[in-house]
């Protein structure tokens, strides 16, 4: 160790000059006691620059020595040698001087080397403490601006402005006198009373969380109780279901309805919710005048297999399987017998004009207890409604042979809108369909799968634009509901007329005009032409005939009508009446064209007055119409006929040519017998004056 | 026999009613606007169509120029006859002449200018007006119809100046002689009267069913049309269609025609006339050739 010190201060003293005597000078200026020669303290006692003189004179002196022994060696001789030796000698005391003078400068240079190291060291510490200092100051700085930006954190807490404090804090919190001065104060009494008023809070929050859980468990309690309940109740409806029936008040048999809807298909299903809330709309509005026992005018109800319904949808495993099943069926029986590519064409065919399973019911009554039967189905692959309709009546009809058609379940229906035939599929996207499997129209399949009326269609929802053909048509309600009682009051008026004309058509096949009493103020009391044919006549026998060219000419014969040919007679006059009845009597009225056998044969083409007539039924029959809804229509105008008749044949003019009495003498009162340019008969019946006048 | 069928169109009662109501109309009466560009038709419901000539015979005529311009109801009744004076229609019908402005006419809601009723005897029914004539020297307009009687009106002041009696039935039709003044008149009872409008008298009276050359008694006895050459006059209806020296009261030729005429008029030196129920319009000369017939 010590070892290792002195080798540590050796190189120290190595590299610092003067070696190891400044070891010794420095032990012995540490020990400094006077014994020892001190040649320190004798520098600090001569003057350098006297030294320096000194040595520069002892340089001069040894070199002339110097000089002077080379000269006396250079010379030679004796005494040479002793004064070579003086030389020396003085040489040697100059070279002591040297090197005196040496170690004196040494002593010097260490001495202010010391000097200059301390006043160093001195300086330095000096420095160190000014750096501590700055240090320090820069610290406290630091931590001054740190406390100045100090938040504390009660400046992030919003307390409450200084009136309400002063408002609402208790005295002892709030501390007026000593917080009104001091802002210190003011702000520790403020956080004071926040902290107090938190306090009473977060009391005031506890409470009422464990009034919510007592609420909460009471809530579970009594929904355990109301689920107990439901089963119950169950039961209870089960037990209640033959009162049900006793009261005639069938909730059960609805709900199983409405169960059942869920599996229509969408245009059924809306069909069936609209018609069923219409049906209860007019009940609702009807019940105020009537007995409480509901009296339904409109009734619905579903039919069909729901199971199959179902199984439409079954999911494809295990179609798949049947499918598999089924290709290996087809394999073997191909082996046996190729099925035709007609029968394959009719499976197709079958296929494609499937019906849904299930059905919509629809039963309108009428006030004559006359029910109409509609039957609603869907087909799937058509996206179509058809219906299929019955009329049934509360006593049994005998249909005469007129009135073949006029009920007939094809036929019923037909033109309800105008034009709306119902041969001819709705929608236009079928038709690219009917093409791959061969089907021309669906006239030929109507019978069996019913009539695709348009208005079929809005009630179920299903709007086809001509335009395009979409893909999807899907069923709408608000086209259903906007359409419903339209339809509806239009099917009724059309089986009130179709019955009122199946009674008149009995009545008019024995040749009575049957005119009720209501009408009779539109004919005079005595009538003598009488009606004694009445037949029906086909379209196109009704087409060949010479004196309807003209109706047939202006569209009004479509194969849609229904066509009748009256004969009226009086004496030796036979008048024929072509009589084209439009589906949509009674308010599109029917047309007749006339011809008369009597002294030649007079038409519209040869006879204006036969014109006039034609005109004072076809043109003028709203007067015809009768009371309201206007079933009278066609009997009337029938009767009018005959009264016509009567008037052209007792106003014809007397030939005075021709001998013998007028065949038919004047019985009606006329004003005049002709008038204007045309020279018209008087065919306007006055009521109640009784005469005939011209319009 | 082949005939293309007609186009069904969905008809509903509104249209059905419309084609009923074209299928029976009559048009009684027609005149041809002062500037000879429109044409008034009337018909037995009463209205009146102006129909628009240079437009329909025109080159680049279609369909739509075959339409009327405006149509209104006129008159309650049917319009039997129009006239045109050289400023209105003058159209008449149930009882009642009303008057029209041309240049007003086209446009909407044309009310009449004017309305007169010539005093009737009868109140039971009104009569109609079946002929109406100008006699552009006096500025009057000559009525006739239902009530057997010819009334002139003043058409400055519109008062009835005179009312002609004789005939015995409704009266047909009217010609005006230029020359005398003179109106003849024929009528349902069969006879053709001459009234001297100075005078107001009748002149002369011709009863045509009574000749044998020309009356037809199966056809009646009635008037129906007239026209009138100053010293010729044309009469046809129940009797044959003969023509008249009128000094002479002789029938000079009868033309050879079946059914009872309806109109006849004077051109030049040919006759045209035209019967109610065919579709010819047949042209004679005077001497009782007929020298063609124009067919619809």
């Amino acid at each position: 160790m010590s070892s290792e010190s002195s080798k540590k201060r050796k190189p120290k003293v190595i590299r610092s000059d003067g070696a190891p005597a400044e070891g010794k000078r420095n032990r012995s200026d540490t020990e400094q006691e006077g014994k020892y020669y001190s040649e320190e303290a004798e520098v600090d006692l001569r003057d350098p620059g006297r030294d320096y003189e000194l040595y520069k004179y002892t340089c001069q002196e040894l070199q002339r020595l110097m000089a002077e022994i080379q000269d006396l060696k250079s010379r030679g001789g004796k005494d040479v040698a002793i004064e070579i030796e003086e030389r020396r000698i003085q040489s040697c005391v100059h070279f002591m001087t040297l090197k005196k003078l040496n170690r004196l400068a040494h002593i010097r240079l260490k001495k202010g080397r010391d000097q200059t190291h301390e006043a160093k060291q001195k300086v330095d510490a000096y420095h160190l403490q000014l750096q501590n200092l700055l240090y320090e100051v820069m610290h406290l700085q630091k931590e001054i601006t740190k406390c100045l930006e100090f938040k504390s954190k009660h400046e992030e807490i919003d307390l409450v402005s200084l009136e309400e404090f002063y408002k609402e804090a208790p005295p002892d919190i709030s501390k007026a006198e000593v917080t009104m001065g001091d802002p210190h104060q003011q702000t520790l009494a403020r956080l004071d009373w926040e902290l107090e008023q938190r306090k009473r809070l977060a009391e005031k929050y506890r409470e009422c969380l464990s009034n919510k859980e007592k609420i909460l468990k009471e809530i579970e309690v009594k929904k355990e109780y109301l689920s107990s309940l439901q089963p119950r109740l169950n039961s209870i409806m089960q037990a209640s279901l033959p009162v049900q029936e006793y009261l005639f008040m069938p909730f059960d048999q609805a709900h199983k309805q409405y169960e059942t809807a869920r599996h229509l298909p969408p245009p059924l299903y809306v069909l069936f919710v609209q018609a069923t809330a219409y049906g209860q709309a007019c009940a609702h509005m009807k019940s105020s005048s009537q007995p409480p026992r509901q009296d339904k005018t409109l009734s619905v109800a579903i039919e069909g297999s729901v199971d199959e319904a179902k199984a439409l949808f079954k999911p494809p495993d295990d179609s798949q399987d049947d499918e598999s099943d089924s290709d290996a069926e087809e394999e073997q029986t191909t082996k046996r017998r190729r099925p035709t590519l007609g029968v394959q064409l009719d499976d197709k065919r079958k296929e494609m004009l499937k019906r849904h399973p299930l059905s919509v019911m629809v039963d309108l009554k009428c006030k004559d207890e006359s029910v109409l039967h509609l039957t609603f189905y869907y087909l799937m692959n058509l996206n179509i409604l058809t219906v299929k309709a019955k009329v049934t009546t509360a006593t049994e009809l005998i249909t005469p042979i007129s009135a073949g058609d006029l009920l007939s379940p094809d036929s019923v229906l037909s033109c309800l809108y105008p034009g709306d035939h119902g041969k001819k599929t709705p929608n236009p996207a079928n038709q690219y369909q009917f093409d791959k499997v061969g089907i021309l129209t669906l006239r030929d399949y109507v019978l069996d799968l019913g009539h695709p009326y348009l208005w079929v269609q809005k009630l179920g929802g299903l709007h086809f634009p001509k335009e395009q053909p979409q893909h999807t048509v899907i069923a709408d309600h608000s086209l259903s509901a906007s359409h419903m009682e339209t339809t509806m009051k239009l099917l009724k008026t059309r089986v009130q007329s179709r019955l009122a004309l199946h009674k008149q058509f009995a009545s008019l096949e024995h040749g009575i005009v049957p005119v009720t009493s209501d009408c009779q103020y539109l004919f005079p009391a005595k009538v003598v032409s009488r009606l004694v044919k009445w037949v029906t006549v086909a379209h196109e026998d009704y087409m060949e005939l010479h004196f309807t060219k003209d109706i047939v000419e202006a569209g009004l014969a479509g194969d849609t009508n229904l066509y009748y040919m009256a004969l009226i007679e009086r004496g030796t006059a036979k008048l024929q009446a072509a009589v084209v009845l439009n589906p949509g009597y009674s308010s599109i009225p029917p047309i007749f064209q006339l011809c008369l056998n009597w002294k030649g044969e007079k038409t519209n083409s040869n006879d204006d007055n036969i014109r006039a007539m034609e005109s004072e039924v076809n043109v003028c029959y709203k007067e015809l119409c009768g009371p309201r809804p206007g079933h009278q229509l066609l009997t009337n105008q029938l009767q009018r006929l005959c009264v016509l008749l009567d008037v052209y044949l007792e106003t014809e003019s007397h030939d005075d040519s021709v001998e013998g009495p007028k065949e038919f003498p004047q019985e009606k009162m006329c004003l005049r017998l002709f008038r204007g340019p045309s020279r018209m008969k008087p065919f306007k019946y006055n009521h109640p004056q009784g005469f005939f006048s011209h319009r | 026999m082949e005939r293309p069928a007609p186009v069904a169109v969905p008809l509903g009662q509104a249209e059905v009613f419309q084609a009923l109501q074209r299928l029976h109309m009559t048009v009684f009466s027609q005149s041809v606007s002062p500037c000879g560009k429109f044409l008034a038709a009337g018909n037995n419901y009463g209205q009146i169509a102006i129909f628009s000539l240079s437009a329909a015979l025109s080159s680049e005529a279609k369909e739509e120029s075959k339409k009327p311009v405006v149509t209104f109801q006129a008159h309650d009744g049917p319009v039997y006859s129009m006239v045109s004076t050289d400023r209105h229609l003058l159209s008449a019908g149930d009882g009642e002449v009303k008057a029209w402005l041309w240049a007003e006419i086209l446009k909407k809601g044309c009310k009449e200018m004017w309305r007169r009723q010539p005093p009737y005897r009868t109140s039971l029914e009104v009569p109609e007006i079946n002929a109406l004539l100008l006699v552009p020297k006096e500025n009057s307009l000559i009525l006739a119809g239902g009530d057997c009687q010819l009334h002139t009106m003043d058409l400055e002041t519109g008062t009835f100046t005179r009312a002609l009696r004789g005939h015995t039935d409704y009266i047909h039709c009217l010609a005006l002689r230029e020359r005398s003044p003179e109106v003849l008149s024929g009528g349902e009872d069969g006879a053709v009267r001459l009234w001297d409008l100075r005078t107001a008298k009748e002149a002369q009276t011709i009863e045509v069913y009574k000749h044998e050359e020309c009356s037809r008694p199966h056809n009646g006895r009635w008037i129906g049309c007239l026209a009138t050459d100053s010293d010729w006059m044309v009469c046809g209806g129940g009797p044959a269609l003969t023509l008249w020296h009128l000094r002479s009261s002789t029938p000079t030729t009868i033309f050879p025609i079946r059914a009872p005429q309806k109109h006849v008029t004077f051109y030049q030196d040919l006759v045209l006339t035209a019967a109610g129920n065919s579709c010819r319009v047949d042209v004679f000369t005077n001497l009782g050739y007929r020298a063609f017939s124009l067919s619809f």
